[in-house]
């Protein structure tokens, strides 16, 4: 069951979107529509199914109206047509006070360039959400204390924003949106403003604390290694379409068009294919004193299939075989690029 | 407008102008104003203001609205005052000391008391408070109509579009404006002094809290908003917060304001520091002119450090900043003496922190702060000292320098005022500036020039700088003055503006090069220009009048001074903002340092010393009346006249006149700077 659905987002920016909306012809491109109306098309019919404990990965380059859909969900931007559904209701026909509600207690964010608040200690940043749901100040300090343990900021809560380096500060976003213990996590380009060995310590960092939260995580990128690293799946957007949803492995596998297969160049195939991707059919393997996780990435397949002829069953997390992967298969996946 | 090609543009004006003066000569309405067409105002400002005074005890608008205000505000500022001057002086002394020790640090706080004690010293312990009195009263109420308006002007476009152009009204209307309809409806006394400061300082605390909430950063409204904030959470919790550093200068601006009206406030019955600056400057005293107005500096220096404080600490730290404190300069630490002293005080200073720390821990959990265990102690010294009867700082300790400056400036005098009967010193240079330049230029343009070639003057300036819109401002405005009855007075204060606008640039201008180019003289110059800005305008006076009397030669100097500052630092800003590369290539075609500053740098700064022209001729400007009260002729005087001989009208014309004429100026200036500007970047 998904917890979140977007059904047929559109955004258009313009003095009148609605009235573009409604005479909007399927064929025209962005750029047309553009020129013809002056409204830009943000995002464009977008629908997409998300599940419950994923971490759910919105790919694009920059203007490709990924941060756009991200704030259509909690209606931080209203979206000009479409619905959005979380947890069964629809949050575009919220009123005001129910959507307050739905950012106090199921909805949180962290964004690009961390927002804290300056004028507040890192601990107060932490509790703003609970503070302002109204939560007492003995509890939420002691709430929140524990929050800073988890991202291993105990020490900086009487702290000011401005005195943290540029990865604590982002943890206290973190913080701050996992406070209200939010069923549903927004995060826009949360790491993109950081160094790269800093990038991937907090990378890292969110994958090992949504081992134990199992939080739905929305997460918005325009580096595509990090999109395959941190999603379950990924959709990948471009001039406000989505063109493509998948797991990175099928969509290294199997790139939908040009545009997707120009992000997986650079991938180091290895390191993402798995087994499960490139395995012919079960009835296929040929040796048996041996079997292989289906997960297996092709770089720890290559040792395995190197010595030998014979095609290797795979086996799921039950140990039923399948599919079987063999040399050749493995020489052809990584050729593929 | 820009198809015309400028030099047939400039040519084609001339011709005009030069027609103009011919026809003129045949046609008398074009050459004097026309008396007959003056709309004779003047007279019904004088019955409406008789009706006032009559009906001030029957009419209700008195009775319910003006009467009721006033006695609240009377009653508060008295209230204050009387506690000011009730509480023994050193407990207001320490008190100061305290609050700023723990705003900022001892450096502060010793500052703030070396001004107060001054204050005492200087036998005008009284009237500080008095002036301290209605200045807090003041500056609270603005604060308390200017924030909130403020806020309301960020949250609501429209709002921000009908008070963004009051403001700007309220900033280039010349404080005197101000004090004709207070005057009127409150007569003369504390309240209305108090009202006229309170109007006169609220721009700046509307606008700089508007300025500050607007420019909180679109990612922190998206991220209290992301949280489920109530847009009154949003407000308190975030917008407020972040804005009050801006919010907080706005006070600061605030305060200023306030203060640099203290003494024309006198004028409508203030009491205080300015009174004695007035009642001195009237009877020529010197000597305690200048001290009162040294107090005015003391107390505006003590409340900007003190707000300035204030608004430092709002950007906050986790733990409190290094609080060294060396008394003496580094090269005295072999110094024993020195060091038994530095010793001493650091010794002092732990051992009241732990004083603080100790009542502080005796105080119930409720109250227990820096604060509570400081009004403690305040209150604990003050008992003594109160059971004692001290309350007044004690006469006796006078060190007045009223004296010695009184001797000085009889020795100036009769010294400098004509040195031998050489036809050399103060009293000849005056008469040569009246006789030579001021007398003619005022007879050429209101005898020789007709008051419509002037108006054309202006038309073709309007026309080429800004736009139709301009233009025809311009042109209403500057009938308006003629309509007024204004504008022989109008052209009197047109050309002493001139001149001194022109002496400024030619000052100012190579200033400020220079300290651009030297960051000795730049430092030199920089707290020189600071304190010109913050001394009370009356004070320049003081000396002026010491050395060339009464009239419009001591108005030219004190505009002189008053108004060079913003020509001078915002060249030198101008020229350093020039970006680096653009210098290097110049230098590295074998430009000399002239050919650099002349053909590269003062090009690309002259949108800045543009701006500082603007500012420094809306300076002069202001500076009008003031010159007025020391006997500079024109619109100023007629003003001061008015006020002096019970002729409202007069007053009221001559203000308007004045406002005109001020508008037109400022706003060519103003499009001719966003020209530059505009060229300038067009240029980069």
């Amino acid at each position: 069951m998904s917890i979140v659905q977007l059904r047929n987002i559109w955004k258009i920016f313009g003095p009148t979107p609605q009235h573009v909306l409604k005479n909007i012809s399927p064929q025209a491109s962005r750029a047309e529509i553009q020129a013809e109306t002056g409204h830009v098309v943000a995002v464009r019919d977008v629908s997409l199914d998300i599940a419950e404990g994923e971490i759910f990965v919105v790919m694009g380059l920059s203007g490709s109206g990924k941060s756009t859909l991200i704030r259509c969900l909690s209606r931080l931007i209203e979206p000009t047509g479409g619905d959005v559904i979380i947890n069964g209701q629809n949050v575009t026909e919220m009123n005001e006070t129910d959507l307050r509600d739905l950012r106090r207690n199921t909805v949180s964010m962290v964004f690009q360039r961390f927002g804290l608040f300056p004028h507040r200690r890192v601990i107060d940043n932490v509790a703003y959400g609970l503070e302002v749901r109204g939560v007492d100040a003995a509890e939420r300090y002691a709430h929140c204390a524990e929050i800073l343990k988890l991202v291993d900021l105990q020490d900086w809560g009487n702290h000011y924003p401005h005195e943290l380096s540029g990865g604590m500060q982002q943890r206290v976003g973190l913080a701050r949106a996992l406070a209200v213990d939010p069923q549903i996590m927004l995060c826009d380009e949360p790491f993109s403003a950081l160094d790269p060995l800093i990038r991937r310590d907090m990378q890292n960092e969110l994958l090992h604390l949504q081992k134990t939260l199992k939080k739905t995580m929305i997460f918005i990128t325009h580096d595509f290694l990090e999109a395959l690293k941190l999603g379950d799946r990924i959709a990948i957007m471009k001039d406000g379409v989505v063109v493509q949803v998948g797991t990175p492995q099928q969509i290294v596998a199997n790139p939908a068009d040009a545009y997707v297969r120009e992000f997986i160049q650079d991938v180091p195939r290895s390191r993402v294919l798995t087994a499960e991707t490139i395995m012919g059919p079960a009835n296929a393997a040929t040796a048996t004193d041996q079997s292989i996780p289906a997960h297996t990435t092709l770089e720890e397949l290559i040792p395995l299939v190197a010595p030998t002829d014979a095609a290797l069953p795979v086996v799921n997390g039950n140990g039923e075989v399948v599919g079987a992967v063999d040399r050749a298969a493995v020489l052809q996946a990584l050729a593929a690029a | 407008m820009t198809s015309l090609k400028s030099r047939s543009y400039w040519l084609l004006s001339l011709g005009l102008v030069v027609l103009l003066f011919v026809v003129a000569q045949q046609l008398p309405q074009l050459q004097l104003f026309p008396e007959d067409w003056n709309l004779g105002w003047r007279e019904p400002i004088n019955d409406f203001k008789r009706w006032v005074v009559i009906n001030r005890t029957t009419h209700w608008l008195f009775l319910l609205i003006f009467e009721p205000l006033s006695a609240v505000l009377d009653f508060v500022i008295r209230f204050v005052e009387d506690v000011l001057l009730w509480l023994p002086w050193p407990i207001i002394v320490l008190g100061f000391f305290l609050s700023a020790n723990k705003i900022s640090g001892l450096r502060l706080a010793l500052l703030v008391t070396a001004c107060l004690v001054l204050m005492g010293l200087f036998g005008l312990w009284k009237e500080s408070m008095q002036t301290l009195a209605l200045m807090s009263i003041s500056v609270i109420v603005s604060l308390l109509i200017g924030v909130p308006l403020g806020i309301w002007a960020a949250q609501n476009d429209r709002v921000d579009a009908i008070l963004r152009p009051i403001l700007d009204a309220m900033q280039t209307v010349p404080i005197f404006v101000y004090l004709i309809p207070v005057l009127l409806f409150f007569g003369v006394a504390r309240v209305p002094s108090a009202i006229a400061t309170i109007v006169y300082a609220l721009p700046p605390a509307i606008r700089l809290t508007n300025l500050g909430i607007r420019g909180v950063s679109a990612d922190l409204l998206e991220a209290a908003d992301a949280f489920g904030s109530t847009a009154r959470q949003r407000m308190r919790k975030v917008q407020i917060p972040v804005a009050m550093p801006s919010i907080l200068t706005g006070v600061n601006q605030t305060i200023m304001m306030a203060l640099s009206i203290v003494v024309l406030a006198a004028l409508i019955g203030s009491g205080g520091l300015g009174d004695v600056v007035l009642k001195s400057l009237r009877r020529l005293r010197v000597g305690s002119a200048l001290e009162a107005g040294l107090a005015i500096v003391v107390m505006a220096i003590l409340l900007d450090r003190f707000s300035a404080a204030l608004g430092q600490r709002s950007i906050q730290f986790s733990q409190p900043q290094f609080q060294g404190f060396r008394l003496f300069p580094a090269s005295w630490q072999a110094n024993g003496f020195a060091q038994r002293i530095e010793g001493a005080i650091d010794a002092l200073y732990v051992r009241s922190g732990n004083l603080n720390a100790w009542i502080k821990s005796r105080l119930p959990e409720r109250f227990r702060s820096d604060w509570a265990s400081m009004l403690l102690v305040c209150a604990v010294v003050a008992i003594p000292l109160l059971l004692l009867g001290i309350d007044n700082f004690p006469r006796d300790w006078n060190i007045g320098i009223s004296k010695p400056v009184d001797n000085l400036v009889e020795w100036m005098r009769v010294n400098l005022y004509n040195i031998g009967d050489s036809g050399i010193g103060t009293g000849p240079f005056r008469d040569f500036l009246i006789v030579q330049i001021f007398l003619p230029l005022t007879n050429f343009l209101t005898n020789v020039v007709p008051w419509t070639v002037i108006v054309l003057i202006a038309t073709v300036l309007a026309f080429r700088t800004g736009n139709w819109k301009l233009t025809i401002g311009v042109v209403l405005m500057l009938v308006f003055v003629g309509l007024l009855g204004m504008w022989g007075f109008a052209m009197d204060t047109l050309g002493q503006t001139l001149i001194a606008v022109v002496l400024c640039i030619l000052l100012g201008i190579p200033l400020g090069i220079w300290a651009s180019r030297n960051d000795t003289v730049d430092q030199l110059l920089r707290p020189v220009l600071d304190l010109l800005q913050t001394i009370p305008i009356f004070v320049y006076l003081v000396p002026v009048i010491m050395l060339f009397g009464t009239g419009s030669v001591a108005g030219l100097i004190a505009s002189l001074v008053y108004s060079i500052a913003p020509v001078v630092r915002l060249t030198n800003l101008g020229i350093r903002k020039v970006d680096e590369t653009v210098k290097e290539s110049a230098t590295a075609f074998g430009s000399t340092g002239w050919q650099r500053l002349i053909k590269v740098e003062v090009p690309l700064a002259l949108p800045e010393i543009m701006l500082g022209i603007n500012q420094t001729t809306m300076m002069v400007l202001a500076m009008v009346i003031i010159a007025g009260l020391v006997g500079a002729t024109g619109l100023g005087l007629e003003v001061i006249q008015g006020f002096a001989n019970d002729n409202l009208g007069r007053s009221v014309e001559a203000g308007l006149a004045m406002v005109m004429l001020a508008m037109v100026i400022d706003r060519i200036a103003q499009a001719w700077a966003d020209k530059a500007a505009e060229a300038a970047n067009l240029k980069a």
